[in-house]
């Protein structure tokens, strides 16, 4: 058993949910987070074919019930057809987390449209056709439905080199608080997390970069795990977090503070 | 085609579930928003249940007319109807009993035009000419 299923209570039971960019990082973390609660979850990639079936193997391995579907969230129709396809198998959808993310970064000056482009669009885009995929029919309609889009605290905190990223992040964030007011009406909240450095593969190069300096810069003096991501998200998709709509949680050991150790 | 009972029934009970009340507070006169709590994204639920339950296509702003809601201008002065706007209603609801509005066509009173009634003669309407 893993550390997640040993800790899990059965806080989803029952419940459907939809993890986009669920092969890897931070999205296969909730996966098995919210399958070791309960919940059939589906993993939705775009390439990762691999990835995602392993992580649809790993879940069932330990009991649960998973579905690994492939998708291009930046496409209207694909994402009604996987949403279609879900509801078939698993059922009507509960929980939806918007993870598929990916980074162009450059320097503005040299950034093409082509970068700008398809950031904001898997990024963004792909949290609009996903939402309005399942906010009406699955959410809506039965009164219930929990809306988890994960932002970054570069959406605040910004680099050199991330305009196009941080724009879709402070997009995601805008949109979340939006969304919010809409369904709220309905018993459908819409939240955000917003990590700080994590150890996956998006952030790979940055940590290789900066080595030892984030340590200086995050006050725990630790890079994030996908599971501490993903504790914060079953938080937000179970019953507890009932009567909160419209935030944005950031989950970075303190970085966006702006502490740096001097030592 | 159903009869006028079969239709009334159906309404009611779309209406039941899309905004959650109890069978009974769902008298022919209840209006949606004063009476049975309606809001503007229950209006969307409305349209697209009756067009599921029905099999009929709803047009936007064929049974809530939304430029006169919105307060388009041509439509809505000062907070009352004009004259454009009585025409616009008109044409757009010809279901509907506009007498009493007309004498006082305030928007706020607006919607106390949509009762259950006057939804289910739209679909008598609607089935009618299909």
């Amino acid at each position: 058993m893993t550390k997640e299923q040993e800790s899990g209570g059965r806080r989803l039971q029952d419940r459907v949910a939809l993890v986009t960019g669920g092969s890897r990082g931070i999205g296969r973390a909730i996966v098995r987070a919210f399958a070791a609660e309960g919940a059939r979850v589906a993993v939705v990639y775009r390439g990762s074919h691999e990835a995602a079936e392993e992580t649809v193997r790993d879940v069932r391995a330990a009991g649960g019930t998973a579905l690994a579907v492939q998708c291009d969230v930046a496409d209207p129709n694909a994402v009604q057809a996987c949403v279609d396809r879900v509801a078939k198998e698993l059922g009507p959808i509960d929980i939806l987390v918007n993870n598929a993310g990916v980074i162009q970064d450059e320097l503005f000056l040299r950034m093409t449209p082509e970068q700008w482009n398809l950031v904001l669009q898997t990024n963004l885009g792909g949290t609009f056709n996903f939402c309005r995929a399942v906010a009406y029919e699955h959410m809506l309609r039965r009164r219930t439905g929990r809306i988890i889009n994960l932002s970054s605290v570069a959406a605040t905190h910004v680099n050199m080199g991330q305009t196009n990223y941080s724009a879709s992040k402070g997009a995601v964030n805008s949109f979340t608080r939006a969304l919010a007011v809409e369904l709220a009406g309905r018993g459908v909240t819409v939240n955000a997390i917003a990590p700080g450095f994590i150890e996956t593969d998006m952030s790979a190069a940055v940590r290789g970069k900066a080595g030892d300096l984030i340590k200086k810069l995050i006050p725990m003096k630790r890079v994030g795990t996908p599971e501490d991501i993903a504790r914060v998200a079953v938080f937000l998709a179970g019953p507890d977090s009932g009567y909160m709509t419209g935030q944005v949680l950031t989950v970075d050991g303190g970085l966006s503070l702006g502490a740096v150790a001097v030592s | 085609m159903p009869t006028q009972e079969e239709i009334y029934s159906k309404v009611s009970a779309t209406l039941v579930e899309a905004l959650n009340v109890d069978e009974e507070d769902v008298k022919p006169t209840a209006t949606l928003q004063g009476d049975l709590g309606a809001e503007s994204i229950d209006f969307l639920d409305i349209v697209f249940r009756l067009e599921r339950e029905f099999g009929i296509k709803i047009p936007r702003g064929e049974l809530f007319p939304e430029s006169i809601f919105q307060g388009d201008p041509e439509f809505v002065q000062d907070g009352k109807v004009t004259a454009k706007g009585l025409e616009e209603l008109r044409s757009k609801m010809p279901f509907a009993d506009l007498s009493d509005f007309e004498k006082n066509p305030e928007v706020r009173h607006l919607s106390d035009l949509f009762t259950v009634q006057l939804i289910a003669r739209y679909i008598e309407g609607k089935l009618a000419a299909r």
